[in-house]
């Protein structure tokens, strides 16, 4: 049996389960039709090729990625946020060949910012979300990742060798909340205008939540805010504090960015702060993995630790500008914070692509 | 393997080493990267922390394996 003869959908959905073309729930049958229409949301030719994705070095074509965007459940309306998150992985700084064959979680985070947060069917930046019950965040997500899978060709266990993986494979994809945001949309930190809209995209672990009251009346919250965060950014078991050299994502909820808001910090200065912050001490991984760390992975870090004091502080992140602190999710007590990969040729850096509004092909009758 | 494939595609004789847990990796690659037959010696699943002892059985095991592919 092949697609083409499959007598049902019933029977088409079984089809690609059994060839390891779906992510183990069910898919929309990408019918020739159906692919059709979504491509033509696209604006782009079919055969317009957006990159090439390991590590089977699949040509991305618009054609192909309209395939994954159907089947994740996507609407025409999504497919501009998900062209353009296929150019982002695949330039080469994203190493997604290598993020896609490694034994660790990593997942590509993407963050969406500018109008398409509100063009591209409400991608959600409030409650929850970063889990259920988001139409556009699941499927566009999803969409992504049934590309890595199809085009790229990340089969668990065979070429996709991550030992656990975590839930944010299925789906990983939330806007900014920029219109209660202190902080000018994440993508002008990018270089894009404020009227643009991007996707950027880091390799990123799954949420680690990180509890904190504020205080209004206490002068310092803003400190201890700050120091929680940091504490779990140098979390000891993660990849950034083993290898450095990686990003680290912040999503704090509205009530956390008031206590930035109120203590008058940039981003960047909230960037500053986290990275110089986030440290942990020789000695604490001397005692937990002293071949690993204190022989150095990174290039830079060969050898440096070997003679280095107990209580000498170690910075999990080289750059400020690899934090990337933003805000969405509800008004109450968590900010997540996501470690990263940190591997790969150019470490798995963030990348960004632009959401061209302008290129969408708007048909009448298309079906949402 | 990537690394592998990279050395061979210069033309300097490379032989990747990939434990039993990642042969099936190795085998996508080596075929994703159109080069199916680049060679290859398998290795007992871990190594990585199995200790000195140990590692050094592994070698001496694998050694004729790689003088084997180098040579031919």
């Amino acid at each position: 049996m092949s697609l083409l003869d499959a007598a049902s959908e019933h029977d088409a959905l079984e089809l690609l389960h059994d060839l390891g073309c779906t992510d183990g729930l069910p898919v929309v049958i990408p019918t020739a039709d159906r692919v059709a229409r979504m491509v033509l949301a696209t604006g782009y030719e079919p055969d317009l090729v957006l990159g090439e994705m390991g590590p089977m070095y699949g040509s991305a074509t618009v054609e192909k990625v309209a395939t994954a965007a159907v089947m994740a459940g996507c609407i025409p309306d999504h497919a501009p946020v998900v062209v353009a998150a296929v150019r982002a992985v695949c330039q080469p700084e994203f190493d997604l060949t290598e993020m896609q064959a490694t034994t660790h979680c990593t997942a590509p985070l993407m963050i969406v910012c500018g109008p398409a947060r509100h063009a591209c069917g409400q991608i959600a930046s409030g409650f929850g979300a970063l889990g259920p019950g988001h139409r556009a965040n699941a499927s566009i997500g999803r969409a992504l990742r049934l590309a890595m899978i199809n085009i790229g060709g990340a089969r668990p266990g065979s070429s996709d060798m991550a030992l656990h993986g975590h839930p944010g494979k299925f789906t990983y994809c939330v806007a900014e909340d920029e219109e209660n945001s202190p902080f000018p949309g994440l993508h002008t930190t990018f270089g894009y205008e404020p009227d643009q809209s991007a996707v950027i995209i880091t390799g990123a672990e799954a949420p680690h939540s990180t509890f904190f009251t504020g205080d209004r009346d206490d002068p310092n919250s803003v400190e201890s805010l700050l120091n929680v965060i940091a504490l779990v950014m140098a979390n000891p078991g993660s990849n950034n504090v083993h290898i450095r050299g990686g990003s680290i994502t912040v999503i704090m909820n509205p009530d956390h960015a008031e206590v930035i808001r109120r203590a008058g910090l940039t981003r960047e200065d909230v960037q500053a702060e986290l990275a110089s912050r986030a440290t942990i001490s020789v000695g604490t991984m001397r005692r937990i993995n002293p071949t690993f760390f204190v022989q150095g992975v990174d290039t830079d870090d060969k050898g440096r630790f070997s003679d280095a004091a107990d209580e000498d502080l170690v910075h999990v992140l080289k750059d400020p500008s690899r934090v990337l602190v933003l805000q969405a999710g509800g008004s109450g007590l968590y900010t997540m914070v996501m470690p990263s990969w940190c591997a790969g040729p150019h470490r798995n850096a963030i990348v960004h692509s632009e959401i061209e509004l302008d290129q969408v092909c708007e048909i009448p009758g298309m079906a949402r | 393997m990537r690394d592998s494939i990279s050395i061979a595609r210069l033309g300097i004789p490379a032989v990747a080493l990939v434990t039993e847990e990642f042969w099936p990796q190795g085998d996508f690659f080596a075929n994703s990267s159109g080069m199916p037959e680049v060679p290859r010696v398998k290795l007992p699943h871990p190594v990585a922390g199995t200790g000195e002892d140990k590692m050094a059985e592994v070698a001496s095991d694998i050694t004729p394996s790689i003088v084997e592919l180098l040579s031919s």
